[in-house]
C-alpha cells in the first residue's frame, strides 16, 4: 500500500528532524550489533565453520564423541532435578507466604530471596566447608562432587526464582475463589487440588523454565562441585582455557544455547498468553480461616527446612572465615581476613571500579532503550528490542566465549582489540545486565500514559527533553531499580567474566574461585562474606535514596 | 478574517496493513475559520481523535493536507507545531507544581526568567489558580487539573488549540461549568480552537460549528441549530438529539411545501432539498418536543390517532410513548406539564405536528447507532 510508504516515510523525516533522537537510534543500533549480535554470530561461525568452509563437522564430531555428549545429558538431568525440587520448594514458600498465617513471613521472605544477591558459587563453598572432605556433617551425603552436591547447591541457590515467580502468581488468584470453593462445600484440600493447582499452572511450569535456565547456564557452582559430572558450561570453559580448542568450544556452547533459548521463549509464550489469573489491579487481602493441621504442618515443615538450610549453609561460611584452618584447627582468627585482603584487594579494587562504572550506563541506557522502544516509531524497534534483550536468555558461558571470539583481534566494526582491557570486561556487563533493566523500564512505562509525554512535546520539547524532563523522573524507581541490578550481578557476575579477565583487570569472584582452586577456602569465604557485605551495603543505600526522591513520587492518584 | 486558518484536505488515515487494514479518517475536508471554535462530534471510532492527532502531528497522515495559517505541516514535528492540545486525562506532569506545568513550554523558548514569571504569574490569574502554584498535581480536584492543562496549552499561544475530550472525566455538574468556561476563555482570547468529543449537549453548547462525524467520513458541517434543525441524513438526525421517524411518499411539491402521505394521513413540511422528488420515498424527522397532544375527541383529519403506552413525569416536562393506532411508537415531550392535560396510561389522543419544524429527509434504512 503506497499509502503505508509515505507514512513511513512521513515517520522517518520526523526523526530526521530530531538529530538526537536519530543520532542515538544509530548509535544503540551499532553498539548492539558490536556487544551483542557479533558476539554470538562469531559462536555459531566458529563451530559451523571447518577448515575454512560451512560444515556441521564440528557438530558431528562432538556429538558422536560421549566425551562430549556426557556433558549434555549431565546438564539436562541436573537442570530437570533442580527445576523440579527448587518449583517445590518455591511453592510451598510463596503458598505459606501469601496463603497461611504463618509467623515472621518477612524472615522467611528475607532468607528465601538472599540466595540471590549474592555470588553464585557461595553455596557451593558452604556445601564444602560443610559436607566435604574436611567438613562438618563430612560423609553424611556421600561424595558432594558430582550430581548430589551440584543439586542441593543448585537448588538452594535458584529456589529464590521460583519462589518469586510464584508469589506474583498466587497473589494474584483472587481469594474470593477459595471462599467460593469452601462455600460450595468443597474441603481445603479439594480447593487446592481443583482451585488454586490448576490457576497456577502456567506460573509453575513458568517457574519451572526459568529454574531450568538458570541451572543449565550455571558456571560457578559446578566450576567447584562437578567433579566427574562434567557439564556444559564448564566443558565449554576447560575446552576453550584448557585446551585452546576454539571451535569445540563454540560447539559446546551451542549445545548449551540451543536448549536455553528454547525454555526461555517456551516460558515467554506462557506467560504471554492470556492465563486464568485474576488481575484486579488491586491485591486483595487473603481472608485467612484457620487452616487444618494437616494442611499447616507439612507446608511449615518443607518452609522450615529450606530456611534452615539456606541459614546453616551461610553460617557455615561465616563461621568457616574465622577459623584458622577449617576441620582441623578451630581457633577464632582474623588472620583469613587478612590475608584475603592482602592478596585480593587488587581484585576488589578492579570490581568495584568496573561495577561503579557499568552501573550508571547500565541504568540510563536501559531506561532509553525502553522509551525509545515504547515511545517511538521507527523502523527496526523490535529488531532493536529483540537484539536488546538477547543476552537475557543467552548463557553467560556462550556470551564470553563470544566476547573473546569477537574482539581477541580488530575488525570492521571495532577496529581496536579490546581483549585484556578493561573495556570488554565493562561492555560485557553493561550488555549482559541491560535486557533486567530495560524490562524494568518497559513495565513502568507501561504503567505511565503516553499523554504525558505527548503534552511535553506539545509544548515545544523535544525527544531528548521529554526524555530528561518528564520521563526519567516519572520512571525513577524503575531506574534505581535496575541501577540496584546492574551493580549485583556486575559484583557477582562470573560465568561470563572468567573469559575476558586478565591479568591487569581482575575481579573477586574469580580471585574467590581462585581461593578454592587452591582449597583456601577460609580465604574463600572471607572474601566472599565482603563481597557479601559490599553488596548488602550497595542495596541499602540505593534502597535510601529511592525511598528519598520517591518521596510524594506516587502518581497512583493521577488518573489514566 | 482568514476562511481557512485551519485547512484539512483529503486527510486520511489507515492503521494496521493491507488485510486488516482500518480506515479511521477517510479523505475528510474541513476549513476553520479564524477564532472559531469547531467540535469534530461522533460516536468512538468515527475518527474524530484520530484527525485531532494528526493536525497536532502525533499521528502522521496516510494521505492528505494540514494547513495552519497558510503553512502546510507535514515536514514540521508536532514540538514545532503552533498548536497546543488539551489531554482527555489532562496529562499533568506528575513531579512538577502547577506553576513548573505552566511554565514548562515557555522555559524551553529563549525567555528570561522574569519574562516567564510574569506570563505565567498572568495565566495562573487568568485561569483562577491563584494560590495553587505550588501545589502538586495530585493535590488538584479534577476540575483544578483540568484547568492547569488549559493553561499549559494556552500560554504558549498556539495559533490553533486542540481539546481532546477535555471533560469527559469530570462529573456531570462540573462538566457543565467548565465548558462554559473553557467557551468563554476560547471567546476572550479569540482563539482559533478544534474540540473532539463525543457528548452532543456539550458540542451544542460551545461550538461555533460541529462537524459530525461516522466511520471516518464527515457527515455534515454546520452550526448547532442547523444541525439540530436540518440534519442532512438520517445518522445525523439520531445522533444530536432524541428523534422519531415516520416513513412517507411524496404526493406533491407545491408553494414552497411537500405534500407527504404518510400513516394515512396528508401533512405538509416545509421544503428545502432539491433532491427530493415527487413520489420518492421519504422519512419525516419529528423531534420529541414538535408533537402535539390532544384529547382524542379534539382531534381533525390530520391528526393520528394513538394510545398513551407509558407516560413519566420529569418535572419540567412529561415524556410519553405513545402508539399510533397502526402499531408505530412515538417519543413525545411536554414541556410546562403544570399548564398541560396529563395523560395516563391507556388513555386514548390524538396526535398532531408542529409544522414548521417537521424536516424532511431522502429514505434510509435504520443506522445501526439507533
Amino acid at each position: 500500500m503506497s499509502n503505508k510508504r509515505s507514512e513511513a516515510i512521513g515517520d522517518l523525516k520526523k526523526i530526521a528532524k530530531e538529530p538526537f533522537l536519530l543520532v542515538s537510534i544509530i548509535v544503540i543500533f551499532y553498539l548492539l550489533i558490536v556487544f551483542v549480535i557479533f558476539p554470538i554470530f562469531q559462536v555459531f561461525k566458529t563451530s559451523l565453520v571447518y577448515e575454512g568452509h560451512f560444515s556441521f563437522q564440528n557438530i558431528k564430531d562432538v556429538l558422536s564423541q560421549p566425551y562430549y555428549i556426557k556433558p549434555l545429558f549431565n546438564s539436562l538431568i541436573l537442570g530437570i532435578l533442580v527445576a523440579t525440587i527448587g518449583t517445590f520448594f518455591g511453592f510451598v514458600f510463596a503458598y505459606a507466604i501469601t496463603r497461611t498465617p504463618m509467623k515472621g513471613k518477612g524472615v522467611f521472605r528475607l532468607i528465601a530471596t538472599f540466595p540471590m544477591v549474592s555470588p553464585p558459587f557461595v553455596v557451593a563453598l558452604a556445601c564444602i566447608l560443610l559436607f566435604g572432605r574436611a567438613g562438618l556433617l563430612g560423609g553424611w551425603i556421600g561424595n558432594i562432587y558430582g550430581v548430589t552436591g551440584l543439586t542441593i547447591v543448585e537448588v538452594i541457590a535458584y529456589t529464590p526464582t521460583a519462589f518469586l515467580a510464584l508469589v506474583g502468581i498466587l497473589q494474584a488468584i483472587d481469594p474470593a475463589l477459595e471462599e467460593a470453593g469452601s462455600d460450595c462445600g468443597a474441603s481445603r484440600l479439594r480447593v487446592f487440588r481443583t482451585i488454586i493447582l490448576p490457576l497456577s499452572t502456567p506460573g509453575l511450569v513458568s517457574a519451572w523454565l526459568l529454574v531450568f535456565i538458570q541451572s543449565l547456564a550455571d558456571f560457578g557452582n559446578p566450576m567447584i562441585l562437578s567433579g566427574n559430572f562434567s557439564v556444559l558450561s564448564v566443558q565449554a570453559y576447560l575446552q576453550i582455557t584448557g585446551m585452546y580448542d576454539l571451535p569445540r568450544g563454540a560447539t559446546l556452547a551451542i549445545m548449551l544455547l540451543v536448549p536455553t533459548v528454547v525454555a526461555f521463549y517456551l516460558q515467554r509464550y506462557l506467560l504471554s498468553k492470556k492465563s486464568y489469573v485474576t488481575v484486579t489491579g488491586k491485591p486483595t487481602a487473603s481472608t485467612i480461616k484457620n487452616l487444618e493441621w494437616y494442611v499447616k504442618l507439612p507446608i511449615y515443615f518443607f518452609c522450615f527446612f529450606f530456611a534452615f538450610v539456606v541459614v546453616l549453609f551461610y553460617g557455615m561460611v561465616v563461621w568457616g572465615s574465622f577459623q584458622k584452618l577449617w576441620g582441623v584447627d578451630s581457633t577464632f582468627t582474623f588472620q583469613n581476613y587478612i590475608q584475603m585482603w592482602n592478596s585480593g584487594k587488587e581484585y576488589i579494587k578492579d570490581s568495584l571500579i568496573i561495577a561503579l562504572i557499568v552501573t550508571p550506563i547500565t541504568g540510563i541506557l536501559s531506561m532509553f532503550i525502553a522509551y525509545i522502544t515504547t515511545r517511538k516509531q521507527f523502523i527496526g524497534k523490535n529488531l532493536m528490542e529483540i537484539s536488546a534483550m538477547l543476552t537475557f536468555a543467552v548463557p553467560g558461558t556462550v556470551v564470553g566465549i563470544g566476547y573473546i571470539l569477537a574482539f581477541n583481534s580488530p575488525s570492521i566494526l571495532m577496529p581496536v582489540t579490546l581483549t585484556g582491557s578493561a573495556a570488554i570486561i565493562i561492555t560485557l556487563l553493561i550488555f549482559r545486565n541491560l535486557p533486567v533493566g530495560i524490562r524494568n523500564g518497559i513495565a513502568a512505562l507501561n504503567q505511565i500514559d503516553p499523554s504525558i509525554e505527548e503534552a511535553s512535546i506539545d509544548c515545544g520539547a523535544d525527544s531528548g527533553t521529554t526524555f530528561r524532563k518528564i520521563t526519567l523522573p516519572m520512571i525513577t524507581p524503575a531506574l534505581f531499580s535496575s541501577l540496584a541490578n546492574s551493580f549485583v550481578r556486575s559484583m557477582t557476575a562470573i560465568s561470563a567474566i572468567i573469559f575476558v579477565v586478565s591479568g591487569k583487570w581482575n575481579l573477586i569472584t574469580v580471585a574467590i574461585l581462585g581461593f578454592v582452586d587452591n582449597s583456601q577456602y577460609a580465604q574463600a569465604a572471607a572474601m566472599s562474606l565482603l563481597l557479601v557485605g559490599i553488596v548488602v551495603i550497595a542495596l541499602g543505600v540505593i534502597q535510601l535514596i529511592t525511598n528519598t526522591i520517591g518521596k510524594g513520587m506516587n502518581f497512583s492518584n493521577i488518573e489514566k | 478574517m482568514n476562511e481557512q486558518f485551519l485547512k484539512i484536505s483529503d486527510l486520511t488515515k489507515v492503521f494496521g496493513k493491507q488485510s486488516n487494514a482500518f480506515t479511521a479518517v477517510d479523505h475528510i475536508d474541513l476549513d476553520v475559520k479564524e477564532g472559531e471554535l469547531v467540535t469534530l462530534l461522533g460516536p468512538s471510532g468515527c475518527g474524530k481523535t484520530t484527525t485531532l492527532r494528526m493536525i497536532a502531528g502525533f499521528h502522521t497522515p496516510s494521505s492528505g493536507h494540514v494547513y495552519i495559517d497558510g503553512v502546510e505541516m507535514e515536514n514540521i514535528p508536532p514540538n514545532k507545531r503552533p498548536t497546543a492540545m488539551v489531554f482527555q486525562n489532562y496529562a499533568l506532569f506528575p513531579h512538577m507544581s502547577v506553576k513548573k506545568n505552566i511554565s514548562y513550554g515557555l522555559e524551553l523558548r529563549k525567555l528570561t526568567k522574569e519574562q516567564v514569571d510574569e506570563q505565567v504569574t498572568k495565566m495562573i490569574n487568568t485561569i483562577g489558580l491563584s494560590g495553587l502554584e505550588g501545589r502538586q498535581p495530585r493535590e488538584l480536584s479534577g476540575g483544578q487539573q483540568q484547568r492547569v492543562s488549559l493553561a499549559r496549552a494556552m500560554i504558549l499561544e498556539p495559533k490553533v488549540l486542540l481539546f481532546d475530550e477535555p471533560l469527559s472525566n469530570l462529573d456531570a455538574k462540573l462538566r457543565v461549568s467548565t465548558r462554559l468556561e473553557i467557551r468563554r476563555i476560547q471567546q476572550r482570547a479569540g482563539i482559533t480552537s478544534v474540540y473532539v468529543t463525543h457528548d452532543q449537549e456539550e458540542a451544542m453548547t460551545i461550538s461555533d460549528r460541529i462537524v459530525i462525524m461516522n466511520k471516518g467520513l464527515i457527515q455534515q458541517v454546520a452550526s448547532p441549530s442547523e444541525i439540530y434543525s436540518h440534519p442532512i441524513n438520517r445518522f445525523v438526525a439520531g445522533f444530536i438529539g432524541k428523534v422519531n421517524f415516520l416513513d412517507g411518499i411524496v404526493e406533491d411539491i407545491k408553494d414552497d411545501k411537500f405534500v407527504i402521505k404518510t400513516h394515512n394521513r396528508i401533512i405538509t413540511a416545509p421544503y428545502w432539498n432539491k433532491k427530493i422528488n415527487k413520489d420518492d420515498r421519504v422519512l419525516f424527522v419529528i423531534r420529541p418536543e414538535s408533537i402535539i397532544v390532544k384529547d382524542a375527541e379534539k382531534g381533525d383529519k390530520k391528526s393520528l390517532e394513538a394510545t398513551i403506552l407509558d407516560a413519566v413525569y420529569f418535572g419540567s416536562q412529561m415524556v410519553y410513548d405513545i402508539k399510533l393506532d397502526d402499531g408505530k411508537i412515538l417519543s413525545v415531550e411536554i414541556a410546562d406539564p403544570q399548564d398541560n392535560v396529563k395523560y395516563s396510561v391507556g388513555s386514548k389522543v390524538s396526535v398532531a405536528f408542529k409544522q414548521k419544524s417537521l424536516h424532511v429527509l431522502p429514505y434510509e434504512e435504520r443506522g445501526e447507532n439507533e
